[in-house]
């Protein structure tokens, strides 16, 4: 294997000019939203550092993210495997497979030790020596360990990787776990949706290949950059929102009118993303532009906090299906009836004492 | 009926404040807190740049919610640092065995009708103290807490977002936080019920008007009917 290339060395490979080579730079730095000033930084970056070495690792997932991250415009995704990152293990992108794909990643793993970057989708059945999702002949659970030990750091692609997504939702049965409950000594950058937004995968990749960090993350493990705010913040229904002109049935005159989707389940105002800044497929639309509400799927457990079409979630509750507010009712109305039954108890208690006490 | 014995001034002004400040509070965010969950009321018609219906509603819970912590605020100020012995807790000890002794064990027992007298206390009996101890003092710090967890949210990077921030996550993500908030926003309804009831059952019972009591301050006590 050659040795990496660096981005400026592709792009002399490539018959590109030097001013070509610097305006994809400027352009670059304008698309991370860095300062002019620098932009000697990233030209730097570009010219000596080598490309990173990535391995992407598919476990219990359905390929979404995969599906997301090829149709990212801004960059390509084309160039971010050809130039930013040298995307050397991935069992749906690359061409080799079985046991030729298996020696690739355990030779990036040798030479690139605490070098690479080991990027995750999906996420590890724990349950039963995790036998409920075998890669290459091996638990993927084990994949998961053995690669992540010399991993300079992880990227938990989507919900799956990030908080467990549909395979962890109650009852659980494959006892399917998120990363970092797997790997807890690395640092890891979570990239949640069911998937995630396209620009924000690769943006999140071009991040740590021009500066050689991870981006700044929440509190949560997520990158700033795209995850701190609410879809609801930068929703642009949310107008309809403040003047509380609600959509109440899929068939109504306000859904074609385009109205807040709120009353419908729309669970923009809890959700972190960025859907209703960057928008998906190039900017064309997202949900709650196309008039669907926001299911939450950057959330953790967003499956539990079903139905999809209510705001307030069913919870189980003594064996029952119920809401909060029900659950709160009963609680009220009971209260009331005992305070009723005592008053009762207390009137007859005190007529038999002012009867014995005339007696 | 017997006659009245004895006047005591329980209820000082700052209490007596509080508690009214406290009670239209809980009300006025009960309700507004109910209807953000959940908009009844039917749209406006017309540009929603001219409306502010929705907004209003958020607006009014967001302002009495700073006015019920400013006043839970103030009332564990004067609980500490005044001199007001009706006003400071003191009896209330419930890391102590003892506590949960003699005084407890007969207050419980006369609710469930087991004795016949009622123990008589100036200001809260020991079931009482205990109750306001867990519906007022936990609950309103719980409410405290994670609405101002969720005011947060809409200041990201904010002092309050620094300050409060960090309660998001205890409860793994933004929806569980405003589920939260909103399934023990319950427990206050249910406290007020039982609060009525137990005033004025005391009042009719004991004859301490103790309903009046929150209003004058005083409470009276009244000569045993049986020694009259």
């Amino acid at each position: 294997m050659p040795d990496k290339q660096t981005y400026a060395e592709v792009f002399q490979s490539r018959g590109l000019s030097r001013r070509d080579f610097l305006k994809f730079c400027s352009l670059t730095s304008v698309s991370l939203g860095l300062a002019p000033s620098l932009l000697p930084k990233v030209v730097h970056a570009m010219e000596t550092k080598p490309r990173t070495p990535v391995i992407w690792l598919h476990g219990l997932e359905c390929t979404c993210c995969t599906e997301s991250f090829i149709r990212s415009s801004h960059p390509i995704a084309a160039d971010v495997i050809m130039n930013m990152i040298s995307l050397d293990y991935d069992d749906t992108l690359s061409a080799a497979a079985g046991h030729q794909l298996e020696e690739v990643r355990r030779k990036i793993m040798k030479e690139y030790k605490g070098q690479y970057i080991l990027a995750v989708e999906g996420n590890v059945p724990t349950k039963d020596d995790g036998v409920y999702c075998m890669v290459g002949g091996d638990s993927f659970l084990n994949v998961v360990k053995e690669t992540a030990a010399d991993a300079a750091a992880v990227i938990a692609w989507g919900a799956c990787a990030s908080f467990g997504c549909v395979q962890n939702a109650k009852p659980n049965p494959t006892g399917a776990q998120p990363i970092d409950k797997i790997i807890k000594d690395k640092p890891i950058v979570k990239v949640p949706g069911c998937p995630p937004i396209a620009e924000v995968m690769t943006g999140v990749i071009t991040h740590v290949h021009t500066f050689g960090k991870l981006p700044e993350l929440d509190r949560m493990g997520r990158p700033k950059a795209f995850y701190s705010t609410r879809i609801h913040d930068k929703c642009y229904r949310r107008a309809f929102y403040d003047a509380g002109m609600f959509v109440r049935g899929f068939d109504e005159e306000s859904t074609r009118k385009g109205w807040c989707l709120y009353k419908m389940g729309c669970k923009g105002p809890t959700t972190y993303n960025s859907c209703s800044k960057i928008q998906w497929n190039e900017g064309t639309s997202f949900p709650i532009g196309s008039g669907h509400p926001c299911i939450g799927c950057s959330e953790p457990n967003f499956w539990d906090n079903g139905p999809f079409y209510t705001r307030l979630a069913d919870v189980s509750f003594l064996g029952t299906d119920t809401t909060a507010d029900k659950i709160g009712m009963v609680a009220v109305g009971a209260a009331a009836a005992g305070a009723a039954a005592h008053a009762a108890v207390t009137a007859v208690k005190k007529t038999q004492h002012d009867k014995e006490s005339e007696k | 009926m017997g006659r009245i014995i004895e006047e005591i001034y329980v209820w000082r002004l700052p209490v007596r404040l509080y508690h009214w400040i406290n009670a239209f509070s809980i009300v006025a965010l009960m309700i507004t807190g109910l209807y953000i969950a959940s908009p009844v009321i039917n749209p406006p018609l017309g540009e929603a740049v001219w409306q502010h219906n929705f907004v209003m509603w958020r607006y009014v819970h967001y302002c009495v919610a700073f006015v019920f912590i400013g006043n839970f605020l103030y009332r564990m100020y004067y609980a500490l640092l005044s001199d007001d012995k009706y006003a400071k807790f003191a009896g209330f000890r419930p890391w102590s065995p003892g506590w949960w002794g003699k005084p407890f064990r007969e207050q419980v027992e006369s609710y469930l009708f087991l004795r016949q007298d009622e123990p008589n206390y100036v200001a809260h009996n020991p079931v009482a103290a205990l109750a306001n101890f867990i519906f007022i003092f936990c609950g309103s710090t719980f409410m405290i807490l994670t609405g101002l967890a969720m005011y947060a949210e809409n200041r990201p990077g904010s002092f309050l977002d620094a300050a409060f921030g960090w309660i998001l996550p205890l409860f793994g993500s933004s929806y569980n936080l405003h589920y939260a908030h909103h399934i023990v926003a319950w427990v206050f309804p249910f406290y007020v019920i039982m609060h009525l009831y137990a005033v004025f059952r005391h009042d009719i019972v004991d004859r301490t008007s103790v309903t009046s009591s929150i209003i004058t301050g005083y409470k009276h006590k009244v000569e045993d009917e049986a020694a009259a």
